[in-house]
């Protein structure tokens, strides 16, 4: 019973693993849902090519799910109000992503609130001043 | 005193030695310049500075009256086109790190600026996200009749009354799509279009001015590429200059996870 355990996890980890290492762009998101996740801060990755939120999800039992957030990269997100010391571990979100289709716990950003009341989103173009607003001479 | 006598004997010395290697008909003509052909491509207009797209993810044309143009419902494609263009839209073609050609680095959706630093023989267009320059030689230069394919080609302008006329070759064939990262990759209604492909034969010819009272850029791209197209494909991209915006670093693989959507790119795996 035990051997049969064992193998099944093995099983189960090899086969999440092939999944998560199989490349992808952000259609692997399903854009046509969206997913809250209330939960604490693990880790924040400030990295190229993408930042990374890593949120332990506690479900109504108490059982932790941990998420992976994909947001932009990080110069996108400074444009945005992003820092890289913006989110500690133990910080409490509140989490809005696209989830992975696959139903694996990724999911792509949509907006994260902080503790503060603070909303930001993944990173987004700079807002287009209008024409006369930008002195050229 | 010494040191000038010594300053004023080398001097001497350096013009008997200049003399005699030359010789005194051949130094009394003027030695070849690009004089003639910089004079030819005077710049009249200052591209100089940073620059953002006018396009967002949720309006690609961004403001009128100065719309960039939409890409294609039906481009022409050749039959080596449509196929091409059916590989792109497999989202697994999508590489993070893979450079952009010259045409989608003159993306028309601001994600990221550009900064073009103009020079008197040379003009210099560097992306936010991009390690490779777009450099466009304005010294009256043609291009090499030897080139070797390069992501970005090899491009030369000249001026035409305050258009800065480029025109680019020598593309090696692998960029990404002319029209984006990919399809579905992020949401505009742009995404549903078909990917733009483009070929080792492809040919720019873009038309750069100042528009809107200088505020503007106007990129008018001419894209020839006999073997993905039947005709030409002719759009516009507009960049609005911001004085108030600096360029950041970007470094495409500093930290890839298996499960973000630039794994095998920035592993070395493309």
């Amino acid at each position: 019973m035990n051997t049969l355990t064992t193998s099944m996890l093995a099983a189960l980890a090899l086969s999440l693993s092939m999944s998560s290492s199989a490349h992808h762009s952000f259609a692997v998101f399903d854009r046509t849902k969206t997913v809250v996740l209330t939960g604490i801060v693990k880790e924040f990755q400030w990295a190229n090519p993408h930042a990374w939120i890593q949120v332990n999800v506690p479900d109504a039992r108490g059982r932790i799910t941990e998420w992976g957030v994909e947001c932009g990269s990080p110069n996108m997100m400074v444009r945005t109000g992003w820092k890289k010391n913006l989110l500690k571990p133990g910080d409490k979100v509140v989490v809005t992503v696209n989830p992975l289709r696959d139903g694996h716990p990724n999911g792509a950003l949509i907006t994260i609130k902080l503790a503060d009341g603070t909303v930001l989103g993944p990173g987004n173009t700079p807002k287009l001043l209008p024409l006369g607003a930008v002195t050229t001479k | 005193m010494l040191s000038s006598m010594r300053s004023r004997r080398s001097w001497t010395s350096a013009s008997i030695v200049l003399l005699a290697l030359c010789g005194i008909a051949a130094c009394s003509r003027p030695a070849p310049t690009l004089t003639d052909a910089k004079a030819a491509s005077k710049p009249v207009s200052q591209f100089t500075g940073v620059w953002i797209p006018t396009g967002s993810f949720e309006d690609p044309a961004g403001p009128a009256p100065w719309q960039n143009t939409p890409w294609p419902e039906h481009p022409p494609f050749t039959q080596w086109g449509a196929a091409e263009s059916k590989r792109l839209d497999d989202h697994s073609s999508f590489r993070a790190c893979t450079p952009t050609g010259p045409v989608f680095f003159m993306w028309e959706i601001g994600l990221f600026p550009i900064q073009i630093v103009q020079a008197p023989d040379q003009l210099i267009i560097l992306r936010e996200t991009n390690g490779i320059p777009r450099r466009i030689y304005t010294d009256g230069r043609a291009h090499p009749e030897d080139l070797e394919p390069t992501w970005m080609g090899h491009s030369v302008g000249h001026w035409e009354d305050g258009v800065l006329v480029v025109d680019t070759i020598g593309l090696n064939g692998k960029a990404r799509a002319l029209n984006g990262v990919g399809a579905n990759a992020q949401v505009s209604s742009e995404d549903a279009k078909p990917r733009m492909p483009s070929s080792d034969a492809l040919h720019l010819v873009e038309r750069f001015k100042l528009v809107a009272n200088d505020e503007l850029l106007e990129d008018e791209i001419t894209i020839n590429d006999a073997k993905a197209y039947t005709q030409p494909v002719v759009l516009k991209h507009y960049f609005q200059r911001r004085p108030d915006i600096d360029m950041l670093e970007y470094n495409c693989n500093d930290y890839p996870r298996d499960d973000t959507v630039a794994s095998d790119s920035a592993k070395g795996r493309t």
